[in-house]
């Protein structure tokens, strides 16, 4: 995983439960704790880290991922504003993801293994997003797709209609902004 | 003390603001934490700065690498591709791919003028995009006009943010619709000059960072010198395949183009015809005015042979379509090309008229009627031409070429402005010819000749005075041939000459072995040689008299040459000449053949000979009274000029009477002896 990850973690557990939300939560996950957005660090140490603190906030792995995507989108949106800027949409800039925000991620962090999202218009004009990754972080996704509505003023409905975290061999998550 | 005390205490006020600043001074742990708590601050925005420095290097270096890794790959691209649309046909794909441009098309500009079509295109997502493509890949632009067009003009790259806005783009509409958005193009320079344009379009606006910028401009040098070993290459193999002076083709490419037009005919092998011209009176102006002006003449030659052509044949004379565009032409074609120094070929492809060479030949040659002016004069030259067919004996076009010239040379035989079409006739006939003169060079060198002798007799008292010699040619396959069926080629190959020097070495010869039997006679007996114009008026013929007579030995007044009037036609002056020098050596010399040709009697008068002969044809005809008063008249005239006469061809004993009634001293013919070979002849004396 990539130090950009657990640098935007300690950001959002600083924002939002003070400045020794971090510190208290490395302690007790047990991890090194020292993170550079250019560095690779194990995955293990994230898990431990969100699952740590999902503990401490009493909700679940799932919650705390969504609630990190989610939290994390604004401080993405101050980081690299360019690529928020070339849409007017939540849509739009979530169908970027494979064609150019994981392109320059890959060419800031050399070896950063970006998952590929498959993208496709169900009739009712839902977006079907398929996500296939061994870190089954489907609810990450779900945060940064709910953090990128947020950021364009609007509102979006997820759905996932299968889930590796439910033994399924990839997630599809329905996303819906109503008009 | 208490003073002392006093000052030492604050005021309460000042003691309670004392106490409470004492308070919030925080005690040393907290401002420990507060210190480590801003260092930290700090460490972490030193490592964000840190962070976003290597980070803004990182992409940098990726940018940069990625765009050296496509130049790298267009570069070795280029050093093993020979064409400028080959290398482009790679790199349109390559930067499309590499930048996620969507469309990349190509334009070749001649001239500096206009932006024209190659066909070379990428489209690297066609979705919606082709009404675009195809307004795009076959337009052209002048200089100025449009994308293209600007680019010729500036010789400088251009970028459009966005085609709405661009008052210049004149792909607008089409590309608004097909959702175009951004685009750029970039010059490929070649010797100083723009001679292709590459263009880029995207869905998306077009960033022009300096990296893009410079790697476009790099690659545009890569293309540039693609561009620049193809048209050194072009040049060379032009100047390989075209006479520099008047750049027609010359035989290399004539060659080419006609062995490749002859392996497309059709099955009857009909269709091809090949005109060689070889001017006349070419080299005399070439002599007189100087090459410069031979030069000039030439490419003047050249401009009206090809107008000519023009307007026979209706369309280029020197054909500047691909060969492809050709075999779908299928009309007629003229290449003209020069193949040496004052010779032109001109190769007629898909003839529907089998008259159109002749047609093309009275053209050409009437366009050559009119003079030519060099400088201050007026010079006129003509040609002769010679014209094959193909047709199903030939195997190869060579053997076309070969016709033609054979049939050219005919041309040239029979005289200034002439047109001869090769015939199956013409080819036999002049093979015989050449077949006869490849084997008179070989008797030449081998001595296949020999001479007989026919005594010449004093008719009053049938005593033998001397011989004529006589060539024969002992041909090692088909025996002795008279001099009637092989002294005509000689005299036309001018081998005639070696020939005659020959005869004349065995004359003497046969003089000085002559000179035994004749001791005792009062007037010396004498060998006739004949002497054909060509070997006469060579400028070294006197001296070689002289050395033949010191080398033998023999008394010059034995030998007797025997000339036409031919000489005198040819160069009167010379041959009095000539004629003088052998009577201050002692040779004598006999007018052969007379009453047959001219018989001008100019020439009896000013030529000093010593005698001359009457043609067999009046000896022939003594018995009809014309011919009998001819005769008469020629030793009336002979004994005036103090002349010696013999007759010829004597085979009855009333010629031989007769002309010994009318006073003629000497005769000779097969009454009076055959020509036998030395021994028999030489028997013939006492």
């Amino acid at each position: 995983m990539k130090g950009i990850i657990f640098n935007l973690l300690e950001d959002v557990m600083n924002h939002a439960h003070g400045h020794h939300a971090w510190p208290d939560l490395v302690d007790s996950a047990g991890v090194s704790g020292a993170y550079t957005s250019l560095g690779s660090y194990p995955d293990e140490h994230l898990l431990a880290l969100t699952d740590t603190a999902a503990a401490v906030l009493g909700l679940s792995s799932a919650d705390m991922l969504r609630w990190f995507g989610r939290s994390a989108m604004p401080l993405l949106a101050t980081r690299f504003p360019q690529f928020f800027a070339a849409h007017r949409h939540a849509r739009s800039f979530v169908c970027s993801v494979n064609a150019i925000i994981h392109p320059e991620v890959r060419k800031l962090y050399a070896g950063a293994g970006c998952p590929h999202f498959h993208f496709t218009d169900r009739d009712d004009g839902a977006l079907i997003i398929a996500y296939q990754s061994p870190r089954r972080l489907c609810p990450l996704v779900e945060g940064f797709v709910a953090g990128a509505s947020d950021h364009y003023g609007e509102t979006v409905a997820m759905e996932h209609l299968t889930c590796m975290l439910h033994a399924q061999p990839l997630c599809r998550i329905a996303a819906r902004w109503p008009a | 003390m208490h003073a002392a005390c006093a000052a030492a205490v604050p005021d309460c006020r000042t003691v309670a603001g004392m106490k409470s600043a004492r308070i919030d001074l925080p005690d040393p742990l907290d401002a420990r934490i507060g210190q480590l708590q801003r260092q930290l601050a700090r460490e972490r925005k030193a490592r964000q700065a840190a962070e976003a420095i290597a980070e803004s290097g990182l992409r940098d270096l990726y940018e940069s690498n990625r765009l050296l890794a496509l130049l790298q790959r267009i570069t070795d691209c280029a050093n093993a591709t020979d064409t400028l649309i080959d290398a482009l046909d790679f790199t349109l794909g390559e930067i499309c791919a590499e930048m996620g441009w969507d469309f990349g098309n190509a334009y070749l500009v001649h001239s500096n003028l206009e932006a024209i079509p190659c066909d070379c295109w990428h489209v690297a997502n066609p979705d919606h995009l082709m009404p675009f493509v195809e307004a795009s890949h076959t337009a052209s632009f002048p200089s100025g006009m449009g994308l293209p067009g600007q680019v010729v003009a500036d010789r400088r790259a251009h970028w459009i943010d966005d085609v709405r806005t661009d008052a210049n783009f004149l792909r607008r509409d089409v590309a608004i619709a097909c959702r175009v958005v951004g685009g750029c193009a970039f010059p490929i320079m070649a010797g100083g000059e723009v001679v292709g344009i590459y263009e880029f379009f995207s869905r998306r606006s077009i960033s022009a960072n300096a990296c893009v910028i410079e790697t476009m401009a790099q690659i545009a040098i890569q293309l540039g010198r693609v561009a620049e070993r193809e048209y050194t290459r072009e040049a060379l193999l032009r100047d390989a395949l075209h006479d520099p002076l008047t750049t027609l083709p010359n035989r290399v490419l004539l060659h080419e183009r006609a062995s490749s037009a002859f392996s497309r005919l059709r099955p009857d092998q009909r269709g091809l015809a090949v005109m060689v011209i070889d001017l006349d009176g070419f080299k005399a102006v070439n002599d007189k005015f100087g090459h410069d002006a031979g030069d000039c003449l030439l490419v003047a030659t050249a401009a009206r042979l090809r107008d000519a052509i023009d307007e026979c044949v209706g369309g280029e004379s020197v054909c500047r379509m691909r060969d492809a565009d050709h075999q779908r032409a299928n009309k007629t074609r003229a290449t003209l090309a020069r193949t040496g120094g004052d010779e032109f070929v001109v190769l007629l492809e898909n003839i529907a008229d089998e008259d159109l060479p002749v047609t093309i030949a009275a053209s050409l040659l009437a366009e050559l009627t009119l003079p030519f002016s060099i400088g201050r004069d007026e010079v006129a030259i003509g040609a002769s031409i010679g014209i094959a067919q193909s047709n199903p004996t030939y195997r190869d076009y060579d053997e076309v070429q070969r016709d033609a010239d054979l049939a050219m040379y005919e041309a040239k035989a029979a005289g200034r402005g002439k047109t001869v079409t090769f015939t199956e006739a013409l080819g036999t006939e002049v093979r015989q010819r050449m077949s006869l003169e490849r084997d008179l060079r070989e008797a030449i060198t081998e001595q296949q000749f020999v001479l007989h002798y026919q005594a010449i007799l004093d008719l009053g008292t049938s005593t033998v005075l001397g011989f004529e010699a006589l060539v024969r040619w002992n041909h090692p396959r088909h025996g002795l041939i008279a001099p009637n069926d092989f002294i005509p080629t000689a005299e036309e190959t001018g081998l005639i000459v070696f020939i005659g020097d020959w005869v004349l070495r065995e004359a003497c010869k046969a003089i000085g072995r002559l000179q035994t039997k004749g001791r005792d006679r009062n007037t010396p007996l004498f060998i006739a040689v004949n002497i054909a114009p060509q070997q006469f008026l060579q400028p070294d013929f006197v001296p070689y008299l002289r050395a033949m007579i010191m080398e033998t030995g023999i008394p010059a007044e034995c030998l007797k040459l025997e000339v036409t009037e031919g000489v005198a036609v040819l160069d009167a002056e010379r041959t009095r000449r000539v004629l003088e020098q052998c009577r201050d050596i002692g040779i004598r010399v006999g007018l052969d053949d007379f009453g047959t040709g001219y018989s001008s009697l100019s020439y009896l008068h000013s030529l000093p000979f010593d005698t001359i002969k009457i043609d067999r044809a009046f000896v022939a005809a003594l018995d009809q009274s014309k011919s009998r008063k001819i005769v008469r008249t020629i030793l009336d005239l002979a004994g005036d000029l103090d002349l010696t006469v013999v007759a010829e061809g004597i085979e009855t004993a009333e010629q031989q009477a007769a002309l010994t009634a009318m006073g003629c001293e000497m005769g000779q013919g097969f009454l009076l002896s055959m020509p036998l070979d030395e021994a028999a002849a030489f028997k013939l004396l006492p």
